[in-house]
C-alpha cells in the first residue's frame, strides 16, 4: 500500500494513529489489569504482573497515561465527532451497521454510532480517571469516606458501559467491516470503503484534491 | 471452631487504658507522638499504629452529664464490607473464630477496605502502603487464650466468650443497667457488642454507626458492576459472533472488482 496507489485514501494522519493506539493500550491493559483486581478468581493475571501490588501500580500508571490519552483525544476528535441533525436520522434507520439500510443519510466522517462511541468514551473515561486518580491519592484521615466509596462504585460501574461499548467497537472496527482497520494501521482506506462509510467526507476532499491528504 | 464475641460494658469502663496499652504490647505497636486537644482521649484517633482507643464523651441527658469512656476497636463484622471490596486475596479474611484478620503480606495499599468499612475502622499507613486495625488478636483466641485488651482488662468491662454465651450475658446486663446494646442490626450481625449506659444511644457518642449495614455502593459495585463487567463483555462478544454468522460482516463492494 501506498500513497500514490490511485485506489487508496489517506484518511487519518499519524497522530491520530498514535494516539488511538496508545489510548487502546492503556485502556485494555487497564481493562485487563482491572479485571483481574477485581475478580479474585481471575488473580491469575496480577500474578502474571508480578503481584498484586505491581498490578495496582501498573494499572495506576496505565490509568495515567490513558487520562493523558483521554484528554489528547477529546482535543483531536472533538470536531470531528460533534453530532447533527444528520446523525437522528440515522441512529433511526440503525446505520446499516447490522444489516443492510436504504437511503442512508450520507455520513461525514464518523457515523454517529462511532460520535456516540467517541462520546461515550469521553464521558465514561472522564468518570473513570477522575474517580481512579481519586482513588490512588485520596487520604482518608483529611478527605470524607464518603468520595473514598462514591470513587470505588462509579469507577466500576462506568467501566461496564465502557468495556462493552469497546467490545462493540473492537468487533465493528475489524471483523464486522472489513477493510476497516487499515484505517487505524497505515491509515490508507479504499476510495469504494470511503463511498460507503463517510460519503460526505470523500465527496468534499475529492472537490480539493490538492489540500487533501 | 466456635464463634467468638468480644464484650464492651461501657458502663463499666473507668478509662484506664490498660487495653490501649496491653493492644500495643501485644502487637508490637510503636507509642505515637500526641498532643493535649482538651479530651482525655489520647491519642486523638485510631490510627496505622493505634488499633484501640478509649473514646471519651461528655453527654448532657435530661440536664444530667453523662462521661462516657467507649473502647473503640474493630467490630469484627459477621458479613465483613472491607474483606468483600478487598481485591487482594488473603490481605482481609474472616475467619471460623468471626475475627476479621489482615494479612500485611498481601496487603497492597488500595484503601479499599477503609472505604467500605461502615464503622471507620481500618487505617493506612502511606508510607509503607498498608493498611492495618484490630485483629481480635487472632494469634491468642486460636491458641485458648483472650484477647490482649480483655486480659488487661480490670473492672470487667471487657469480656469475650463464645458467641451465644456472650449474646445472652449482653442481654442480661443490658436489662439490669437499663441500657441499649450496640450495635443492634439483626441483618449486620458483629463479633463485638456494647452495653450502653442507660439513657445514651449510639448516635450521642462519636465514631459509632447507629445503623451499621453493608454500605449500598460496595453492594453496587460488588454484587452489580462487578458481574456485569464480564457479563457486558461476554454478550457484545456472543452478539457480534452471532452477527457475523447470521448476518455476516458490512461489506464494501469494490467498483473495480464488479461485486456482486
Amino acid at each position: 500500500m501506498s500513497a500514490h496507489d490511485s485506489n487508496l485514501v489517506r484518511i487519518t494522519d499519524v497522530e491520530e494513529r498514535l494516539v488511538h493506539w496508545v489510548l487502546a493500550a492503556s485502556c485494555l491493559f487497564c481493562l485487563i489489569s482491572g479485571i483481574g483486581l477485581m475478580y479474585h478468581s481471575w488473580s491469575i493475571i496480577p500474578t502474571l504482573l508480578g503481584g498484586h501490588y505491581a498490578a495496582k501500580m501498573m494499572h495506576i500508571y496505565s490509568g495515567v497515561i490513558f487520562t493523558g490519552m483521554l484528554f489528547y483525544s477529546a482535543y483531536l476528535w472533538k470536531k470531528d465527532c460533534r453530532f447533527e441533525e444528520s446523525d437522528l436520522q440515522w441512529v433511526l434507520k440503525a446505520g446499516g451497521y447490522l444489516w443492510p439500510v436504504e437511503n442512508l443519510p450520507p455520513v461525514y466522517k464518523y457515523n454517529a454510532g462511532q460520535k456516540a462511541f467517541f462520546w461515550c468514551l469521553i464521558g465514561c473515561g472522564a468518570v473513570i480517571s477522575v474517580t481512579g486518580f481519586l482513588m490512588w491519592l485520596w487520604n482518608p484521615v483529611s478527605v470524607p469516606i464518603i468520595i473514598g466509596r462514591l470513587s470505588y462504585m462509579l469507577h466500576a460501574g462506568a467501566v461496564v458501559v465502557l468495556a462493552a461499548f469497546i467490545m462493540i467497537h473492537i468487533y465493528l472496527g475489524t471483523a464486522g467491516n472489513p477493510g476497516t482497520v487499515s484505517a487505524m494501521i497505515t491509515g490508507y482506506v479504499t476510495r469504494a470503503w470511503c463511498e460507503t462509510h463517510c460519503p460526505r467526507w470523500y465527496a468534499e476532499r475529492s472537490k480539493k484534491p490538492e489540500q487533501a491528504a | 471452631m466456635a464463634e467468638y464475641i468480644k464484650l464492651i460494658d461501657v458502663t463499666k469502663c473507668t478509662g484506664c487504658r490498660g487495653c490501649q496499652v496491653a493492644c500495643k504490647q501485644w502487637n508490637s505497636l510503636p507509642a505515637e507522638k500526641t498532643m493535649f486537644t482538651g479530651s482525655l482521649q489520647n491519642p486523638k484517633d485510631l490510627s496505622y499504629n493505634t488499633w484501640t482507643l478509649i473514646r471519651y464523651d461528655e453527654v448532657v441527658k435530661d440536664g444530667r452529664l453523662n462521661w462516657v469512656m467507649r473502647h473503640d476497636a474493630c467490630l469484627h463484622c459477621d458479613w465483613p464490607a472491607c474483606a468483600k471490596a478487598c481485591p487482594s486475596p488473603g490481605a482481609l479474611v474472616k475467619t471460623d473464630e468471626g475475627a476479621v484478620v489482615h494479612n500485611a503480606k498481601y496487603c497492597i495499599g488500595c484503601k479499599a477496605c477503609i472505604a467500605a468499612c461502615p464503622f471507620d475502622i481500618p487505617r493506612n499507613n502511606p508510607e509503607l502502603e498498608k493498611m492495618a486495625k484490630c485483629t481480635l488478636c487472632y494469634d491468642r483466641i486460636t491458641e485458648g487464650k483472650k484477647p490482649a485488651c480483655v486480659t488487661a482488662c480490670p473492672t470487667g468491662c471487657l469480656a469475650f466468650g463464645p458467641k451465644e454465651e456472650m449474646i445472652e450475658k449482653a442481654h442480661k446486663r443490658a436489662e439490669e443497667v437499663g441500657g441499649l446494646i450496640y450495635p443492634n442490626n439483626p441483618k449486620y450481625e458483629t463479633h463485638v457488642l456494647y452495653i450502653l449506659p442507660a439513657g445514651i444511644q449510639a448516635s450521642d457518642l462519636q465514631h459509632t454507626n447507629p445503623n451499621p449495614s453493608m454500605p449500598l455502593s460496595v453492594l453496587l459495585w460488588k454484587n452489580l458492576f462487578k458481574p456485569f463487567t464480564l457479563i457486558g463483555i461476554g454478550a457484545v462478544a456472543g452478539g457480534a459472533f452471532l452477527h457475523y454468522l447470521i448476518k455476516g460482516p458490512h461489506k464494501v463492494h469494490e467498483k473495480k472488482e464488479g461485486g456482486e
